[in-house]
């Protein structure tokens, strides 16, 4: 009886002694590893579900994983597990541009392509960066929506994070630039920080309010700013008469767009940017997408244009009432 | 019954709490090189049966494993140290700061960062040694303290980087053909090992862990002892930063959070108790060890890679060992306290 774990342990490393080194032949599918910020992160599950769709239409195997939360760290033991493992392709949404490089440079010296998605790498560690949305896109997308919603005239306002912060600016750039350039008629009267607070956000929206009677649109350009300005314009009793659009994700807005007080959310298409960037790996992967291509055709989601290298996702995706209940993130 | 005979001095070794683990060890491994080890579309031999796995394992232990080290005599004196991933996080942060903000070489930054580690395990030992606080307590305030300090010193945004390939060598290549850092891993383990079992400090560690009071009463500079444990996890913890830094290349506020419970799980499944006045360093290292190849297996195995859920089920996996490996340290007391009361209650017969 005593003697029983021990024997079990022998007989049991012996059984496997003897049949290693077996060595299972693998999958011969080419494999595309898939590394999102955090696994457990609706934004990365819905580029996930994109992934999925491509992996099946090019046959080739699709791993997902990366931290539960956002660890650079971890990223890296991922990364260094698969560079053993002998993946074709890693695709990264990287936490922190950097530290992750490394992990990726060595991947590369093992002969495994490097293609970026969402968040960028060090330009010399991956091939391609898939890139999501441009500022340019960004502003111009928000300042067409404002003008389709209000035929083109009339007084509106903006909600930023900050007056500092460089992307914030970066937009808000590219809508005067868009302001200026098509819709004469439309006048641009305050822009106020919300410190990327949504109490905050629903404050200034007040006050901007009673400070202009004839405001027609109020525009949040960061994701706390969209539900807050929505807030104030249903406490206001101003549905409708007020509209609200801003840059955000969808679940924090969807109750406001199907009430009617949101009309537009604009952020990018999360499953178009897994499906892009599984294709553009697995295309790198097979030597058939070259730095130096201009433009790079994807599934059925045609062809994108290549700025650099990077590829773009293109414009931004609009979420309304009509769309925005498939999507969970 | 039999009793302990001499035909069984090899066995008693193999069933003292190493000699199992080690078993268990072979047991993973060789599971692990059966089934994690796969060829690719290229027929290249890949996963868990490649050196470089092995090396990356072996790698992946070393902060760990220093934490672990580090732990091992502490816990022999029935104390804990929940601050060493934090103290971990403060150095890095402190180490990449006197680097590139203060503009000091990389030799003398990383002696600041030893002393960082120090007064960080100095401020450990004074509470509890001079203040007679429980060292649960005062390591849990510094547990948050140290991590929040090297959060609001980078505002929780800003991370060091770009470092000199001469830093990095320590923890990205090999030196003599194992991972540089293995090297200053095992000559802490050398140096723990002989600290606990050759010296009459480790004696002395044990005497406390058992009974502080009778330590004490034996005329044993018991405050001193146990403030030298803590200063000794300050400094690892700093040597650990360092490691850290250099294999990632970037020093975070978030560098080494968790890695004091996988350290102390490292500890407990090596055999020391957590009550104190037992354990060794070939346990721990082979906790470490039991652990890491555990993780960096399960990584390997292709079921697990579909189910892309290596983390969480490593998680688990080490769970259950740990209770399992508590289970069985109990079972045979159990075991036998039961066959005493179990034959004592028939008349004996002598044969």
């Amino acid at each position: 009886m005593k003697y029983l774990p021990f024997r079990l342990l022998l007989a049991l490393s012996l059984a496997f002694a003897a049949l290693a080194p077996a060595v299972h032949a693998a999958d011969q599918k080419l494999v595309v590893a898939m590394l999102p910020k955090a696994k457990g992160n609706a934004y990365f599950i819905s580029c996930k579900a994109g992934a999925e769709k491509a992996a099946k239409e090019l046959g080739v195997t699709l791993l997902f994983d990366g931290p539960t939360d956002s660890n650079a760290a971890k990223q890296n033991e991922i990364i260094e597990n698969w560079i053993t493992l002998g993946v074709d392709v890693i695709v990264a949404a990287c936490e922190n541009k950097e530290g992750i490089s490394t992990a990726l440079r060595k991947a590369q010296k093992q002969g495994i392509k490097v293609v970026t998605y969402d968040a960028d790498a060090l330009p010399d560690s991956r091939t391609f960066f898939v890139n999501q949305a441009t500022p340019e896109g960004i502003g111009y997308s928000l300042m067409d929506e404002a003008a389709r919603l209000t035929n083109s005239e009339g007084e509106f306002a903006i909600i930023t994070a900050s007056l500092t912060a460089s992307n914030q600016r970066e937009w808000m750039k590219y809508i005067q630039a868009r302001l200026t350039e098509k819709y004469p008629k439309m006048k641009l009267v305050l822009t106020r920080p919300c410190d990327d607070l949504k109490d905050k956000a629903q404050s200034e929206a007040t006050a901007m309010m009673s400070a202009n009677p004839n405001l027609k649109l109020i525009m949040a350009i960061c994701s706390p700013g969209v539900p807050g300005a929505a807030e104030a314009v249903k406490q206001a009793g101003k549905t409708g008469k007020v509209k609200v659009i801003g840059l955000g994700l969808p679940n924090e807005n969807k109750r406001y767009v199907h009430e009617g007080v949101t009309d537009s959310v604009i952020l990018w298409n999360t499953m178009d940017l897994g499906y892009l960037s599984t294709y553009a790996g697995v295309a790198v992967a097979k030597n058939e997408l070259k730095p130096g291509a201009k433009s790079f055709k994807a599934g059925t989601l045609g062809t994108f244009e290549i700025q650099g290298d990077n590829i773009l996702l293109g414009k931004p995706f609009i979420f309304n009432q009509g769309n925005i209940d498939q999507f969970d993130f | 019954m039999r009793t302990a005979s001499t035909n069984s001095a090899w066995k008693s070794a193999v069933f003292s709490h190493e000699g199992i683990l080690f078993l268990v060890l072979v047991a993973e491994w060789v599971f692990f090189y059966h089934f994690g080890t796969t060829v690719n579309r290229h027929d290249v031999v890949v996963g868990f049966g490649t050196i470089d796995r092995q090396f990356d394992i072996l790698r992946h232990s070393c902060e760990i494993g220093l934490l672990a080290l580090a732990l091992t005599p502490i816990i022999l004196t029935a104390g804990i140290d929940l601050s060493v991933g934090s103290l971990l996080g403060l150095c890095a942060i402190l180490f990449g700061m006197l680097w590139h903000d203060a503009g000091l070489s990389i030799p003398v930054a990383a002696a600041g960062a030893l002393v960082v580690g120090a007064l960080g395990g100095g401020l450990n030992a004074l509470l509890i040694t001079w203040l007679r606080l429980p060292p649960l307590i005062v390591t849990l305030g510094t547990y948050s303290l140290f991590r929040g300090l090297a959060e609001a010193i980078t505002r929780g945004a800003v991370t060091y980087t770009d470092f000199p390939a001469s830093f990095l060598f320590l923890g990205q290549e090999r030196w003599y053909g194992l991972p540089t850092q293995a090297w200053i891993f095992l000559a802490v383990a050398a140096l723990v090992g002989l600290l606990v079992h050759r010296t009459t400090y480790g004696r002395s560690f044990r005497a406390i862990g058992f009974s502080p009071e009778g330590a004490r009463y034996a005329g044993l500079p018991v405050g001193r002892r146990l403030a030298l444990v803590y200063l000794i996890a300050g400094v690892v913890s700093a040597l650990a930063a360092l490691i850290y830094t250099s294999r990632l290349g970037q020093a975070k506020a978030d560098a080494g959070t968790g890695y004091e419970l996988f350290a102390i799980t490292a500890v407990v499944l090596g055999g020391t108790s957590i009550f104190g006045g037992v354990g060794s360093v070939t346990g721990t290292l082979l906790g470490v060890a039991a652990i890491a190849v555990l993780k960096n297996g399960l990584a390997c195995l292709p079921v697990v890679m579909r189910m892309n859920g290596a983390e969480e089920l490593s998680g688990m996996l080490t769970g259950a060992l740990l209770l399992l490996a508590l289970t069985g340290s109990v079972l045979p007391k159990y075991l036998s306290n039961w066959r005493a009361s179990h034959h004592s209650a028939r008349p004996q017969t002598p044969t």
